[in-house]
C-alpha cells in the first residue's frame, strides 16, 4: 500500500501492480485451502475488477492517482478517500484477515465457516481483532463493488 | 452522481456486445463454481466464454456498438478468468509458484500496457504500431498470430487442468505423460507450448516497453 507520495509514474504503477498481484496470489492460496474456494476466486475477481475500472475512469477524467477521488458523490467513497486512516484501516484489515485465514487453515478443516467459528472461540482479544478485520474487510469489499458500479466509462 | 450524458449511459450498458460480456461473466462464474466436481464441463464453459469473447467484438463492429465500457469489461473478464484458472493450476500442480508467477506476469504486463497506452493517448492496448520491437510488431500487426498465441495459452492451461490428477502433482511428470500420447496429441501439445511461450515472452517485452514509456512520460513532463 502506498501511503507515501510516489515520486515517479513508474513507481506508482509498480506499487499498484505489486499490491494487486500479491493480493491475488494470497487469495489463490486461500481458494486452495478452503471450501468453497469460489468465495476467494470471487474476491480475487472483485479486487482486480474494481481497481482496473477505477484506474481507467481516473485516466478518462484526468486524475493522476486513483486515490484522488474527491467529487464522487457517494458518501462511503468520500469517507474512504477523504480520510486516510479509514482507508488504511480497511486495507490493512483485509490483508490481516486473509493472513489470519491462511495461518489458521489446516488439512482437517477446509470449511471456511468452521474455521471462522473456531477463531471466534479463542481468547477475547483474538475475537476482537478478528471481528475488526472482518468489519474492515467487508467495508473494503463494499467499496470495491461501489467503485465498479459507479464507473461510467 | 449526476453526469451530463446520463440519458445516454443506460443504453451503453444494454449494448449487445456488453450483454454478451455479462453473459461471459455468468458463464465463467458457473464454470468456476463447478470446476472441482466436473472438469470437462468447466473446460467446455470456459471455452464457450472464450468464444463469446471473439463474438462480442464481432457484434460490436457489426452493430457499431463499440464502447469504452465494453472494452474494459472485456479486458477485465479476460484477466480475471485467466487469473482464476492459474489459481486452480497452482493448486493442482507442484511447484504451484510457476502458476502464481504466470498470474503475476499476466496482470502486470497488461496493467503496465494499459497505463502506458493512456499516457501516450492510445485507445486500445492493441493499437501498438510504433513500438520498435519486432516481436511486438508481429504480435500486434498480425491478428492471426496474436490469436494463435492467446488461444494456445488458454488451451495449454485447460489441457493441464484436465490432465491433473491427485496422484501426480508434478508438472514435469504430467507433461512427460502427455508427450507419450499419440502423435496428434503431441503435436497439438507442443504447438500450444510454443504459442504460450511466445505470449509470455511478449508479456515480458510489453512490460519493459510500457515501463520505459512511464519513465519517458515523467522525463517529458519535468522539462
Amino acid at each position: 500500500m502506498s501511503f507515501y507520495l510516489s515520486a515517479s509514474t513508474f513507481g506508482a504503477v509498480l506499487d499498484m501492480v505489486t499490491d494487486r498481484v500479491s493480493t491475488a496470489c494470497l487469495l489463490a492460496l486461500l481458494s486452495q485451502f478452503y471450501r468453497p474456494g469460489l468465495v476467494f476466486l470471487v474476491l480475487l475477481g472483485l479486487d482486480i475488477t474494481s481497481h482496473w475500472f477505477q484506474m481507467y475512469s481516473s485516466f478518462l477524467s484526468g486524475k493522476t492517482s486513483h486515490k484522488d477521488v474527491k467529487d464522487t458523490g457517494n458518501w462511503l467513497l468520500k469517507l474512504y478517500y477523504g480520510h486516510r486512516p479509514f482507508m488504511a484501516f480497511c486495507c490493512v484489515a483485509s490483508e490481516v484477515l486473509y493472513i489470519i485465514l491462511f495461518l489458521f487453515a489446516d488439512e482437517k478443516s477446509t470449511s471456511l465457516l468452521n474455521v471462522c467459528r473456531g477463531i471466534l472461540k479463542q481468547s477475547p482479544l483474538t475475537v476482537i481483532v478478528f471481528i475488526s478485520t472482518l468489519v474492515g474487510w467487508a467495508l473494503k469489499q463494499v467499496i470495491n463493488v461501489i467503485q465498479v458500479s459507479l464507473k461510467q466509462l | 452522481m449526476a453526469r451530463p450524458s446520463a440519458e445516454k449511459t443506460p443504453s451503453v450498458y444494454l449494448y449487445i456486445p456488453n450483454i454478451i460480456g455479462y453473459f461471459r461473466i455468468i458463464i465463467n462464474f458457473i464454470a468456476f463454481a463447478i470446476c472441482y466436481s466436473n472438469r470437462v464441463l468447466f473446460a467446455i464453459l470456459y471455452f464457450f466464454s472464450f468464444f463469446c469473447d471473439g463474438l462480442d467484438g464481432w457484434f460490436a463492429r457489426k452493430f457499431n456498438q463499440a464502447s469504452t465500457f465494453g472494452a474494459v469489461l472485456d479486458m477485465v473478464t479476460d484477466r480475471v478468468s485467466t487469473a482464476c484458472l492459474l489459481a486452480l493450476l497452482s493448486q493442482f500442480y507442484r511447484p504451484g509458484l510457476v502458476f502464481l508467477m504466470l498470474l503475476g506476469l499476466d496482470i502486470t504486463s497488461h496493467w503496465f500496457q494499459m497505463y502506458s497506452s493512456f499516457l501516450s493517448g492510445k485507445t486500445s492496448h492493441k493499437d501498438v504500431k510504433d513500438t520498435g520491437n519486432w516481436l511486438l510488431k508481429l504480435y500486434y500487426g498480425h491478428r492471426p498470430f496474436m490469436a494463435f498465441c492467446c488461444v494456445a495459452s488458454e488451451v495449454l492451461y485447460i489441457v493441464l487442468f484436465l490432465f491433473a490428477d491427485e496422484k501426480s502433482t508434478s508438472l514435469l511428470n504430467v507433461c512427460r505423460g502427455i508427450l507419450k500420447q499419440n502423435p496428434l496429441t503431441v503435436v497439438m501439445f507442443i504447438s500450444t507450448l510454443v504459442g504460450w511461450a511466445l505470449k509470455q515472452v511478449i508479456n515480458v517485452i510489453q512490460m519493459k516497453t510500457a515501463a520505459d514509456a512511464c519513465v519517458v512520460f515523467d522525463l517529458k513532463r519535468s522539462k
